[in-house]
This record gives C-alpha cells, structure tokens and sequence, in this order.
C-alpha cells in the first residue's frame, strides 16, 4: 500500500527537496537512532573479552553500558539491595525523559526492539486490512504488566528475577550463550576457537522462538512480555507529550494502524502505557490529523495501563509465593550445592542472587571459558547465572575480568592483589572460590596403580597446594614365596593358596619388576620370625628376583617375597588451594567425572567469612589507589610489581 | 489443442528433465555405495603429513662447536644472543641458520599465565633478539606460535611475548582449532614399552607448515614430574588434542617430542631459571637470576638432547643422568639418523666437551 504524499500535488518539489525532506522525516532519524543503539549494543558485546580488556582497561566501563542504562535493573536492583551500583545510575538517562515523552525507549534505544522490528519488517508481509487488524490493542497485553509484578514482588523478598526477562539481559545472554558462537563457529581462522556455553540450544530456541513471534504478532515480546516495556508503560502515565488525534481530522481510516508499533490504538483514544513513541502514525496519516501534542487534552487519552485489579494482585501474590517457593526449596540456603562455584569476587550467595541480573556478561568475558550458565545447580532462582564448569576451563590466577564488566556488583571489581591475597591483602589471604578433592576411586596413582600427578605439575600456587607423597602398594597377586636366595637374588614360587600344591612355579615376564624413572618397584621381604627388610628391584628372571644392594639377612625357604610397587600420590593441602579448579581440567582420567575435582567448600564468600570479606573490600574503598598500596612494606612492594607488570 | 493438454514439446522437456533427474538419483547412489558398509571403519587417508626436518636444510660441518655458552649480565641480552649464536657460526652468525626469504618459526614456551619474572615463560627480551637476529639475515618473516595450558590471549599477554612480538613485527599466531591437523609421528601404533607415546597426533602445524626454519626459545625450569624442562620439553607447546594424558609417561613423551622436532637451532634462555616448584613458579624466590652459574646466560645449540644436559647440570645444578628422556630422545634420535636423518643427539654432554664441541664467551 503506497502511503498518500501529504503535500503531493500542492507544491511542487525539487527531488533534492524532496530527498532531504525524507532524511529529515522524524521516522528516518528514528531508525538512524536504532541503529546507532544497535551499534553500539553490538560492538560492546564484541569488545567484551579478555584480550581487550587487557590492552584497553578503559573499556570496563563502557562493554556493559547498555545494561547500565536499563531503568528495570537499577529499579530492581535498588529494591533488592537498597543501593544503586555504581554505574546504573547512568539509567536516569532513560528513565528521566520516559517521565516526559512516554515509552521512547522501546523504539529508539532498546537493541532487542530493534531486532523485533527488523525482522517483522523484512519477514512479515500481511495485506494491509489484515496488518491494520494485528496492530489493534489486544487484552493479551496486559501479560507483561503481571510479569514485572510478580518479579518486583519477588525483588522484595531478596530475589532478582528481572534478567529472565528483561530484553537487554536476554539480548546480552542470547548473544553471549548461542549467536555469538554460532557465528564463531565458521570463523574460527579469525577469532579463534568457538567458545562452548552449557545449554546453548535452549538460549538458540529462546530468542529465535520470541523473534518468530513477530510473524504471528508483531513485536510480540515488546508488546506482551517484555518487563522493562511494562515498567517504562507505567512511568509514561503522567508523560507531557504523547501522540494526540485531531477528531475534527480525523476520518477514522485507520491508516495510522498500518505501522503502530506498539499496538496503541492512535485512531482513537491513545493507550499511553502501551505507545513506543514511534511516529509512525504521523508519518501515515494522511490527513494530518495526528500530531506530537504537548499536554494534550485528557479525554482523548487511556492513561492508565488498563490491568484488572484481581489479576494484577493475582500475580503480586505469585510473586508473594516464588519467594517462600524457591527458598523452600533450600538450595541457595541448607541443601546447598557443591558445584555452585562462584566467579572470584562473587558476593555471598543470598546477596548474589539479589544482584545478579543473568546478563552473563562475565560469562563472555571469561578468556578460559570456564564460567557457563547454570541450569539448576543454584536452585530455579540460579538458571543462567554463572558457575564454574572445571572440565571445559579453569579460573585463572591472573584474572577478574568478570568483576570488572558486572554491571551490579554480583561480582565485586577486584584488583589482583585482593584476589591473590598481596600487599595489603596478605593477611586476608587469598580469594578461595573452593577446594579440590580426590576422587580416589579413579585416581590413577591412588587405584590403578598408574604414575600421573599432572595434577600437580599444573597447580598454580606457590607452594603448590597439591603435593605428592610416594607410597608403595602391594602389586595385585604380588605375594610370593621364597625358594632359595643368594645375597642379591631370590627365585620365588607362587605363596600356597588353600587347595593348591606348595611350590606352584611362577613365570615372570622379563624385567617385569625392573620399572622406570617413576615406576619403582620395590620386593619386600617378611622373613619367619617376623623381621621385614625392602629393597628396590634392579630386575628379573622367569622366577628370580634381583635387587640392588644385599639383602640383610637372605630370604630363608618359606619367606614371604611381597611385590611393591611405588609412586607419587597427589594430596591438596586444603589451606593452599585457591579451587582455580586447574587440576579437574587438566586431570587425565576424563570420562564423565575427573578424579580430582573442585567444589565450593571452603570459599572465601561464604557466611562464615562473609564479614571479613566485607572488611578487605571496605578497606579497599578507603586506600587511594588499588594497584600502588601506599602503606605496604617493601618486601610487598617487590611482590606487586611481579603480579602486576 | 485444450489447455489441458501437454503440447509434445513440454511432453518432451518434461519427459527429458524426469530421466535426468533419475539418472543423477542412480548415478549418485550408485557413485557414493558402500558395498561392504565398512567405510566407516577406514582409516581417515587425508594426507600422511609428517614433520620435516628443519635441520637438515643448514651447512653445519662435523667439527664446529655444537654447544655456544654467553655468559654475562641482565642488562646485556642482545650481546648474550648475538654471542652465544656466533659461538656456532663464528663467520656467518645467523646467517648460517636464517637465510635471506626464509619464513621462521621462533617457539617460545609461553606455558602459563605468569609475568616475565616469574621464569615461567621465555625471556620476552631474549626473545626480542633472537626475532632480530633472524630479520637482520633477511628472513622474510618471522612467525611466534605456542599452545598454552591456560587461556592463550592471557598467557601471551601476561608473558609480554604479545607485546614483543607486535614491536618487532613478527606474526603471532593463537591456538585454535583451524591451525591443527593430525600428523603422522610414528608409522606403527606407540608402544608404551617401548617408551613411545606419539603415533599419529593433532599438532599445531599451520604455522610449522609455512616455517622453513624452526628456533626453540625456551626458558630453565623445574619440572615436578620430568626433572627439568627444556629445549624438548618445549615442543610440548605444538601438541593438540587430549595431551595431558601423556605425563603418565613423561619420559616418554618428552623423547618422543625430541626425536618428532628436529629444529634448526635451540636457544635456552638462562636469563631466570625457574628453580623450584616448577613448572608453574609463582614466587620470586623460586627463581634465580642464572641458576647455578649465578650469572644470565644464553645457549645456543644445534643438538637439543645435549644442549638440555649441559643446561640441567650446570643451571638446576641437577645430574642429566637421572633424565631419562635424554637417554631415550638419543636413542630415538640415533634410529633416525641409522635411517639417512641428518641431526645430532647426543645425551652425555661431556662428549662434546672431550672433542671441543662447546664453547663458552663472556659478554
């Protein structure tokens, strides 16, 4: 449908006027906004990894700015934690004028909107009559006004949800978790390796299933889900300006439909909560009879956001519920998981689920790869806030590039020394995130008999808090029984077993025994009147043993001649261990489990150090600089510039 | 005609575009049968790429030194560069190994994500020079490759290899899965008794492919579970795929890594020598400036097994006897050479003391 040229006919125009006109037709600057937003949301996220954030420090602050200016995190978050973070109060620059000009948000900023909007437009073609039909008001709308009720509840109660659904958490998440790396994916050869995001497919499915919609509904996550979109509807209810029909005009064509955005019934008495501000109807209206009024008469407006009072306590009282639900549940209290490995800086668990915003900006910041989206490991409350998965990365020691790009202080920013425990932090020690543990069911040195330790060679700290002990093990069937001896030989027999002949020969392999640089095989000795003497084995016969050295006494007839075999057995020293969890990536038994393996005990967040944890950071606060220390020692001083250059 | 009816030239194009449309069907089915159904047991047959050898292309007579030692201080790394590869060539320099066009690959071990002092990693600045040297005699381009334990950008950032590298305009090329192919190492399957660990393994080999010349520069370390790491443990950084199972075997792989690289020139960086607790470090006090001999130094070498013993004894202060991957990699080394290699691999260093193979300058 070609949209009638208001002036057409009545002056003539040049075609550079006419040209110029288009570029300066509101709607033109309008997209050129979206896509400058888009921009930047998109160059932000690119920019969000290690590598650059290690050349240029300075951009911290600006990778998770479009999460920052997002009124719904700040909002939520202030009720959670009665504060606003650092930088979200950089989210007045959206909320203030959404006092003045209503929802403009939705279609000149918001990055998610925009998506929605180009893809309905280049993938949506309805006839007219029916495209006017789709973008009438519908009651479904009120949905989303019930959603941010129950998470406001829910916030309340100390638990944020809003990241479920607040488009610029789920556009950040979606592109982290599942586009990002698709996209990777064929461009290996210039990014590198793809990353691997646990449960990918299911952010894939979300965003690519709430952008079908729009062939259905046009901007149906806008319109009917998005949370923010409700809570800026709400605040748009005493807006100065808004769009204002002219009913003298007016000849109820309902061309003005043909493009509404936000589904706000501009042909007649205009939802407030509902328009994005997108000028659309003005541009299609064609007897001008639609303007950007300036407190425009009241009658001809609907206010309020229309939600029924029963429904809209129905869902406060959902939220009421969530709350006592989820933590019924105990998994962020009592029943606590183990695998719930906090990034380093994490606050403490409870205070982490009021800030976390599931934004997973850390997650895509994380140059191991090892932090991933939770499914339920953290309980319901948890899903898709960051845990450490050891078997695909590993923290490392010289990071908090999590901390710096949090935009609510889940993760606290740290300066090294804090995570390392230096300078002015030696007394606090090091940020433990857990403990690493032996699984000595699969320990190759501890039940297979096999040397290993790669567990210790890669163990970060200094001493390594995974050591080694040799130990020896009597070698499977290894007890035999001396024959004869001479001063540096024993031939031996099979050791008599109930129901078998004395003397049963035995057939070695060559230098079986002989063993290498760490294998060491060792024959004990346990002579008849209880004496015991070991000695390294230099090699063997068929049925003889030699040793190195002499035997003290030589073995008698009868002797017990026990196989041993010795190696090094990794132990942790659990007040070394930082939980880096280095050793569950590296360890070599791979299968579904790794034998050496990180769990969240011991944490340096947890309840039981929360107190000092807050101290080091007040501390923090007070000193002037992170990185010099003014007050440390000499010695530190050496140290620091070690860590730090 | 009706309208209904097919005129006999779309009978024609229609009936025509039906056979061919089968004919392709059968023509396909028949192109891609498996008859037997095993095609999904055969061994992949993508290109049996084996390593070359990056020795062989020099001019080394019999009888020049094989081991260069340069003694001297921090602030005098160019000179102990320059000093220790001219006590190879004393002529040439690295003319004798770098020719003018030659694409060089420079191996520093950029093992972990630790600052320079820490020893963990290459002297960035002993680095610096050994690129120099190279683009000084004409190569064409230098190329600075490593497969870290921990996250690549880190490691190459925090080592400063990144920063060398970017100031001398060398290329840096990151681990990623694109730059790895499997390689023919060992025709038969490795046999653990016979000490063997690699037969056909994921190596980093884009950057390997292009280099006409290989240079390892790698750092003095302890090593928990070998001994020492060196100029062959190095090469450990070009391996893919699972290998951290390899270290139930340590001297095993570490000789296999000997005998696979051949290398034009091994350049061990003696500046900070990782003491203790290695291979990780973490504390100042795990290293010491020149290790036993007290005093920075840079050795060069054509001989890799005898370059690691003189270094194990006279930097760690340790017996290269109780090294067992020195004995081995000889041994591997000398089946090659038995086969027409052209390589040295000598495990016992003082041979070449005896002939006057090593030669020592102070800078």
């Amino acid at each position: 449908m070609q949209k009638p040229h208001p002036r057409k006919g009545k002056v003539k125009i040049t075609r550079f006027r006419d040209s110029w006109r288009n570029l300066t037709r509101i709607t033109t600057i309008r997209i050129a906004a979206q896509c400058v937003t888009f921009a930047m949301f998109l160059a932000f996220v690119l920019l969000t990894t290690f590598a650059n954030l290690d050349r240029y420090p300075g951009l911290r602050l600006w990778v998770s700015k479009i999460l920052e200016i997002d009124p719904l995190v700040s909002i939520a978050t202030a009720i959670t934690t009665h504060t606003v973070y650092k930088g979200l109060l950089w989210s007045l620059i959206i909320l203030i004028p959404t006092l003045f000009l209503g929802r403009f948000f939705c279609n000149w900023v918001c990055p998610y909107g925009t998506l929605h909007q180009f893809v309905g437009w280049l993938f949506r073609k309805l006839r007219p009559k029916d495209t006017i039909e789709v973008n009438r008001y519908k009651d479904i709308q009120h949905v989303k006004y019930y959603i941010l009720a129950a998470m406001l509840v829910a916030a309340v109660f100390g638990s944020l949800q809003i990241g479920l659904l607040d488009p610029i958490c789920l556009i950040y998440r979606s592109f982290t978790g599942a586009l990002l790396p698709a996209a990777n994916m064929p461009a290996q050869e210039i990014f590198g390796d793809y990353k691997v995001h646990r449960g990918a497919w299911l952010l894939g499915i979300v965003i690519f299933g709430l952008v079908a919609m729009n062939l259905v509904i046009p901007r149906f996550f806008c319109r009917v889900l998005c949370p923010l979109g409700a809570l800026l509807g709400a605040l748009s209810r005493f807006a100065w300006w808004r769009i204002e029909r002219d009913p003298v005009k007016c000849t109820d064509c309902d061309l003005c439909l043909l493009n509404c955005e936000g589904a706000s019934d501009p042909h007649t008495q205009l939802r407030k909560s509902e328009c994005f501000v997108c000028f659309n109807c003005i541009e299609d209206c064609p007897e001008d009879a639609l303007s950007f009024a300036f407190l425009p008469p009241k009658k001809h407006e609907v206010p309020h956001t229309d939600v029924s009072r029963r429904k809209a306590i129905f869902a406060t009282v959902a939220g009421v519920l969530f709350y006592p639900f989820v933590r019924a549940s105990g998994r962020s209290t009592r029943d606590f998981s183990a695998k719930v490995v906090r990034p380093p800086g994490s606050v403490e668990e409870l205070e982490f689920l009021e800030r976390c915003i599931k934004c997973d900006q850390c997650i895509r910041v994380c140059p191991t790869n090892v932090l991933q989206p939770a499914w339920f490991e953290a309980g319901l409350e948890g899903l898709w806030t960051p845990i450490m998965n050891f078997r695909i990365g590993h923290c490392q020691l010289n990071c908090t590039a999590c901390g710096q790009v949090c935009p609510t202080g889940a993760i606290q920013r740290m300066p090294i020394e804090q995570k390392l425990g230096l300078g002015e932090f030696s007394e606090d020690g090091p940020v433990k995130l857990g403990t690493a543990h032996f699984d000595t069911g699969r320990c190759l040195p501890y039940s297979k008999n096999t040397p290993c330790v790669v567990c210790e060679e890669v163990c970060p700290t200094s001493p390594k808090a995974i050591y080694s002990e040799r130990r020896s093990l009597t070698v499977r069937e290894g007890k035999k029984m001396a024959m004869s001896a001479t001063d540096n030989t024993v031939r031996v027999t099979e050791w008599p077993r109930p129901g078998q002949p004395v003397g049963e020969p035995v057939l070695f392999d060559i230098d079986r025994w002989r063993g290498d640089e760490t294998t060491i095989y060792h024959v004990s000795i346990r002579h008849q009147d209880g004496t015991t003497e070991s000695h390294r084995i230099s090699g063997n016969d068929t049925d003889t043993v030699m040793i190195e050295g002499r035997f003290a006494r030589r073995p008698a007839e009868g002797a017990a001649v026990v196989m041993q075999i010795e190696f090094k057995v990794p132990k942790v020293d659990t007040n070394l261990c930082i939980g880096c969890g280095i050793c569950e990536r590296e360890c070599p038994v791979v299968g579904d489990r790794r034998a050496v393996y990180v769990t969240a005990e011991g944490e340096t967040r947890s309840d039981q150090y929360r107190e000092r944890d807050r101290n080091r950071s007040l501390r923090l606060l007070k000193t002037a600089s992170c990185s010099g220390g003014g007050h440390a020692s000499e010695a530190h001083k050496i140290d620091l510039r070690d860590f730090l250059t | 005609m009706s309208d209904g009816d097919l005129t006999r030239r779309e009978w024609l194009i229609r009936g025509a575009g039906t056979v061919a449309a089968a004919g392709t069907a059968a023509a396909g089915g028949f192109l891609l049968h498996d008859p037997d159904g095993d095609a999904g047991l055969r061994k992949p047959s993508d290109g049996a790429q084996r390593l070359r050898n990056y020795f062989e292309t020099i001019d080394f007579p019999a009888g020049d030194p094989r081991i260069s030692v340069a003694v001297g201080n921090e602030s005098q790394i160019e000179q102990l560069v320059r000093a220790a590869v001219g006590g190879l060539a004393p002529n040439d320099g690295i003319k004798r190994f770098v020719s003018k066009g030659d694409v060089v690959l420079v191996k520093p071990n950029v093992g972990f994500d630790r600052s320079p002092h820490m020893g963990a990693t290459t002297n960035p600045e002993v680095l610096r020079w050994v690129i120099r040297l190279c683009k000084e005699a004409g190569a064409g381009k230098v190329i600075v490759a490593d497969n870290p334990i921990e996250s690549p950008e880190a490691c190459f950032a925090k080592s400063k290899i990144r920063d060398v590298t970017d100031e001398e305009g060398a290329k840096l090329v990151l681990p990623s899965q694109v730059h790895f192919e499997s390689l023919v190492i060992r025709d038969s399957v490795p046999d653990a008794r016979k000490r063997e660990a690699l037969g056909r393994w994921p190596i980093f080999y884009s950057p390997l492919a292009q280099a006409t010349k290989v240079i390892g520069v790698a750092p003095i370390k302890d090593h928990n579970l070998c001994g020492a790491s060196m100029q062959m443990k190095n090469w450990y950084g070009l391996l893919g795929g699972r290998r951290n199972q390899f270290h139930q075997a340590i001297h095993n792989i570490v000789s296999d890594l000997g005998m696979m690289m051949s290398p034009t020139l091994v350049i061990a960086d003696a500046t900070r020598v990782l003491m203790r607790n290695g291979p990780t470090g973490g504390r100042i006090s795990d290293v010491k400036i020149g290790g036993e001999m007290g005093r920075p130094s840079v050795v060069a070498s054509v001989d890799q097994v005898a370059c690691d013993a003189w270094c194990c004894e006279h930097f760690l202060g340790r017996d290269p006897a109780k090294l067992a991957y020195l004995e081995l990699a000889a041994k591997k080394i000398a089946a090659q050479v038995a086969g027409g290699a052209k390589r040295f691999g000598e495990p016992d260093w003082r041979t070449y003391e005896r002939q006057g193979k090593i030669v020592t300058t102070g800078v």
